[in-house]
Order: C-alpha cells, then sequence, then structure tokens
C-alpha cells in the first residue's frame, strides 16, 4: 500500500463510528471490507481510470524533490506527529483528511514558512530545518503556491498580480514580462487582454483561483503547492481547476503537493494521497490501493465522502 | 521562528489573564495563579516591545538593501502625506487662532499684545505643530496603515508575499515608513506656517497689532533661541527633529498591529483602534522626553 517511510498504522477511528461498530459485530471483517472495496471503485471508477492515466502520462522520476522525514510539530497542542511524506519529481500528491487535522501545516513546513520541531524537512536536496529566514526566502522562489482564497494581492491588477514574481526575481525586461503574463493567463484558459487590466475584487472565485495558478506558475517552479484548490468552487469550476492542476503536471511536469478533501478532485489529479487523520499520516499510496485499503479508518473516510 | 514574519502573534490580542479554575481552589492556589498570570503578562509585554523594536529596527535596515520599492515609497508619501494635508492645515490654522485669541486677553492684562506673534510661534514650533499634526496623522493614516496590512494579513496577502520570495517588511513596512519619514516634517512645516498665519489674522483683525510688527516679532522668536551651524534656526530643529520621530511612530505602529492581526474582519477593527490609541500616547509621552532633551541641547 505505500512506499512511506513513515507510520502508516491506522488511527483510532472517531468515537461514535467505533460505537456504532460495536454495536454491528456481524458487519466487522473480511465480507465487509471486500463488498465496502468493490462499492468504492464501482464510486470512483471514472476518477481511478483517468488517475491511472495521468500516472501513465506523467512517467514520475523516482527521484524525491520534496519530503517530510518524521517531522512533528506542537504548538500549545500537538499539531503533526511523526509524519513521513516523499514526492517524487513529477508526481501530485494530494493530502486528505478531515478539517483541522494538520494538512496546510505540511504546506507551510514545505514553504519553511514554519520549522518542525523535529524530523527533517528537504526540498529539492535542501534540509529547510536550519535555513535562515533569507535562505528560506530564495528557496521559495522554486515554488508556486496556490491559496485557498486565491490571496491575490488586491492593489494590483491582474497584470502586476502575475508580474510580481518576475519583476522581484528575474532580469525580464517589460516586454517580455508582458509575454510572460499572456502565456500564463492563457495557459490557465483566460483570455490575457480580458482580464489583465482586472482587479481581483472584480473576478469570480474561480477566476481568481486561476490568476492564483498563473502567479504560482509565473517563474516557472519546480514544485506546486495548492491548499485546497477547489473549495469553495461550483462543481464545474471545480472540474476546471483540477484539470488545470493535471495539464500542469503533465504538460510541464511539474511535481505538486496538493491540500484537498475533495477526494473526487483527489482520485483524478493525485499519483499518491496521504490521509491524515489525529496529526499522523493514516495512509500513504495511490488512489487504487486506497480503494484496496483494509484500513477500517481509510473506509471509513472514504465511504463519507 | 513560528511565523512567516519571525514575529509571535500580537500579546495584545491574546488573552493574558486566565479564567479562574473550576471549584474552589485554596488561597494559596489562587495566590500563585494570580502571581503566574502577572508573571506571564509581563513576559508578554517585554516581548511585545522587543518584537516593536526588532519590526522597527529591520524596516531601518531595509531602507539601505535593495531592492527600494520607489514606487511604493512614492504611493505612500501621497496616502501619508497628500491626502493628509487639508485636515492637518485646517487644524493648524485654527489652533494658532484660538492660541492668538488666547494670548491676547492675558497679554492685555499686562499691555503686551504685541508679542502675540512670538508667543503663537514659540507655541506653533516647538509644541503644538508637531504634537498636533502627528496625532491628527496617527488618526488618519496609522489605522490606515494597521487596517491595510492587517486585511492583507487576513487574506493571506502578506503569506502570498512570504511565498513569493519576498520579505513583507521590505516590501510593506519600509516604505511606509520611509515616507511617514519625510512627509510628517513637511506636513509639520506647512502647519506651523498657516498657524503662524492664523494667529496674524486674529491679532490684526481682532487685536489690531499690524501685520508687520506680527511678523517681525514672529522672526525674533524664532532667532532668539540661535542658529545651528549659522543659517538654521534652533527652534526649526527642535521642531523639526519631533515629527520625524513622530512619523517613525506613526509608521512602525500601524505595521506593527496590522502585521499581528489575528480573528478576520474583527481583528482588523482591533488593530486600528490599537493603532491609534498605541501611537497617540506614545507620541505624547516619546514628546515630553524628546522636549527633555531638545531643551538640553539646545537650550
Amino acid at each position: 500500500m505505500t512506499d512511506t517511510p513513515g507510520d502508516t498504522k491506522g488511527a483510532p477511528a472517531p468515537p461514535e463510528r467505533e460505537e456504532e461498530r460495536r454495536a454491528n459485530p456481524e458487519e466487522d471483517g473480511e465480507p465487509r471490507l471486500r463488498r465496502a472495496e468493490d462499492e468504492l471503485r464501482a464510486r470512483f471508477a471514472e476518477e481511478l481510470q483517468e488517475g491511472e492515466e495521468t500516472q501513465e502520462r506523467i512517467g514520475a522520476s523516482r527521484e524525491a524533490i520534496v519530503e517530510l522525514d518524521h517531522v512533528s510539530l506542537a504548538f500549545d497542542r500537538p499539531i503533526l506527529e511523526n509524519v513521513s511524506l516523499v514526492a517524487r519529481r513529477g508526481e501530485t500528491i494530494v493530502i486528505a483528511g478531515e478539517s483541522g487535522t494538520g494538512k496546510s501545516t505540511i504546506l507551510k513546513l514545505i514553504l519553511r514558512l514554519l520549522a518542525p520541531d523535529s524530523g527533517r524537512v528537504i526540498v529539492d536536496g535542501e534540509v529547510l530545518n536550519d535555513v535562515t529566514y533569507e535562505e528560506a526566502l530564495v528557496i521559495r522562489q522554486k515554488m508556486g503556491m496556490v491559496f485557498q482564497g486565491a490571496a491575490l494581492f488586491d492593489s494590483m491588477s491582474v497584470f502586476e498580480n502575475i508580474a510580481f514574481p518576475l519583476r522581484e526575481h528575474t532580469t525580464l525586461n517589460e516586454d517580455e514580462i508582458e509575454a510572460r503574463v499572456r502565456e500564463k493567463l492563457e495557459f490557465v484558459d483566460l483570455e490575457p487582454d480580458r482580464v489583465m487590466g482586472q482587479l481581483p475584487a472584480e473576478l469570480s472565485g474561480g477566476m481568481k483561483k486561476r490568476v492564483g495558478i498563473a502567479r504560482g506558475m509565473a517563474v516557472n517552479p519546480a514544485i506546486m503547492l495548492y491548499d485546497e484548490p477547489t473549495s469553495g468552487l461550483d462543481p464545474l469550476t471545480t472540474g476546471t481547476i483540477t484539470r488545470l492542476v493535471m495539464k500542469l503536471q503533465r504538460e510541464l511536469k511539474v511535481t505538486s503537493v496538493v491540500v484537498s478533501h475533495d477526494i473526487r478532485s483527489a482520485f483524478r489529479m493525485a499519483t499518491k494521497i496521504a490521509l491524515l487523520a489525529e496529526r499522523r499520516i493514516v495512509f500513504f499510496g495511490s488512489p487504487e490501493e486506497m480503494t484496496a485499503s483494509q484500513d477500517r479508518y481509510v473506509q471509513d473516510f472514504l465511504g463519507g465522502v | 521562528m513560528r511565523s512567516g514574519l519571525g514575529h509571535a502573534p500580537c500579546p495584545f490580542t491574546t488573552p493574558v489573564w486566565n479564567s479562574p479554575a473550576t471549584g474552589s481552589p485554596s488561597r494559596g492556589l489562587r495566590l500563585a495563579g494570580f502571581f503566574e498570570s502577572i508573571n506571564d503578562g509581563a513576559k508578554m509585554r517585554v516581548l511585545a516591545v522587543q518584537e516593536y523594536f526588532g519590526l522597527a529596527a529591520k524596516a531601518v535596515r531595509f531602507m539601505f538593501a535593495r531592492p527600494f520599492y520607489l514606487g511604493d515609497v512614492v504611493q505612500q508619501m501621497d496616502a501619508i502625506g497628500v491626502e493628509s494635508l487639508g485636515i492637518v492645515l485646517l487644524t493648524g490654522f485654527f489652533t494658532g487662532m484660538v492660541l492668538a485669541l488666547q494670548t491676547s486677553v492675558q497679554m492685555a492684562q499686562f499691555g503686551a499684545t504685541m508679542y502675540i506673534g512670538r508667543l503663537v510661534t514659540a507655541s506653533m514650533v516647538r509644541e503644538l505643530g508637531p504634537v498636533l499634526a502627528a496625532i491628527l496623522v496617527a488618526g488618519r493614516v496609522g489605522s490606515g496603515i494597521a487596517a491595510q496590512i492587517g486585511s492583507m494579513r487576513v487574506t493571506e496577502q502578506i503569506d502570498a508575499l512570504n511565498t513569493l520570495g519576498v520579505d513583507p517588511i521590505k516590501k510593506l513596512v519600509t516604505p511606509r515608513l520611509i515616507a511617514a519619514l519625510i512627509m510628517m516634517p513637511v506636513l509639520t512645516i506647512l502647519s506651523d506656517t498657516v498657524g503662524i498665519g492664523g494667529g496674524n489674522v486674529i491679532a490684526t483683525a481682532y487685536v489690531g497689532i499690524p501685520t508687520g510688527l506680527y511678523w517681525r516679532t514672529v522672526w525674533e522668536q524664532i532667532a532668539s533661541g540661535g542658529f545651528i551651524l549659522h543659517y538654521i534656526p534652533a527652534d526649526f530643529v527642535q521642531g523639526l527633529t519631533k515629527p520625524f520621530v513622530f512619523g517613525g511612530i506613526i509608521a512602525i505602529t500601524g505595521c506593527y498591529f496590522g502585521i499581528n492581526t489575528k480573528g478576520g474582519t474583527e481583528g482588523v477593527g482591533n488593530a486600528t483602534t490599537r493603532t491609534v490609541v498605541v501611537a497617540s500616547v506614545m507620541i505624547l509621552v516619546v514628546d515630553y522626553f524628546l522636549t527633555q532633551v531638545l531643551l538640553f541641547l539646545f537650550g
């Protein structure tokens, strides 16, 4: 089921589900699990097939580009415990789980906005634990981040938002910057001439997300990070954003780490899914392996979707 | 370092006093809890002061490091200076008039109304001009800075800057600090000028002092403190050192509370209120100590 070096043992199921199971002991055991697996395969057949095709097209290499090695982090209370995760070049890793399980914290660790209490975070061969604040700013240029609310600079136009990282980190002249902005907007299926002059407040939620993706990929980063890219969007726009993430990995071979609880989108775009529960990763493997998993929490999580 | 900016959460937004424990603990335990709360509160405040000055030091250091964000500086100079001009001039003018009016009543008792110009000038240049302009700008601009940066914080725009490899202090705080350091003295000069002009209106129209005499007494006051480097009146040095310091206080306080905003739109509201209160109090307190130092240096 996994190639994770970390703890993939099942976390304790929520108490109410535990009580349910105790009340129905005949539901336990192999027949129930097989039935659940068949049901899940049927439910997600389309997504799984698309996911398999995606993986074949990507042809992910075996070189690890993002790695969390037995990472633990606590503030007032423990947030993550002994979490291990590997994203290889070209892969798309989806981190799923219930709300408040520390999914977005993993992205902050990868970006070195946070440092772990123990364990190591490695990005493109560099251990981030001991880098200085200034070094972290440089390392972050290898990554593009798409925020849940897009986080576009509301005092800047769409053009200025996408041009911002180019002006900061490249020596491109204004013509080259405009050409790059147009290219990125076209990539995310937006008409440059229509949207470039608009302010973020004038855009719809889906358009903001797409501009956010265009800004994230402006400097052609090797790694893209997405925080709930499809949350708060209608089903059609969710499909558009999911296809966009897949297009990015397919055409540009970008490694993606996506935090999402939208399991349908996850099955379509993920090469691997990491399921977080109770501060730990309880499953790390391909979508196919996830549906086949006999772990009770995984089954419950998918059953509850 | 826990946050992207390297700042701990704002201590003023964190409840310092723990709620009382359930049950009825012994008096000794309650006392211990009470002292522990005081201890925690004191630590939080010391930490806040440390972070405030840490932010200021970093913002000053970035003034001398590339890139310089000149466009942002000019934009902030417009927001802080040009847009505050109306309110600062209006307040300065009426302050000058009321000063002349009050002093004329007092001076009339001693037959010394011809010295109204001296008194208005001394008050405006040394004290009222800088302090009034600073308090007005703290209310108008400081709250604006806190609201703008606070909104950026709660909508993850500051995190976005960090992830794009840009230091938010350099991009957001330093341009505002430079703009405030430049524009506060300019606003104060203009406020002083129209204030003295307001005094002239009252002195001429109400007290009957000729304009020429009024302006001669104004110059006498300016020259009375002596000159630094032969040309710069000592009063001007006093009058322009203060707004320079106050500009720094307004910009850093607004940025500090903006960056440490927590809790959505309510947090933004709290940040703006705290900025105005803290900046105004700091201006008045610092004004006293600064006056002591400047009087010691320049008399």
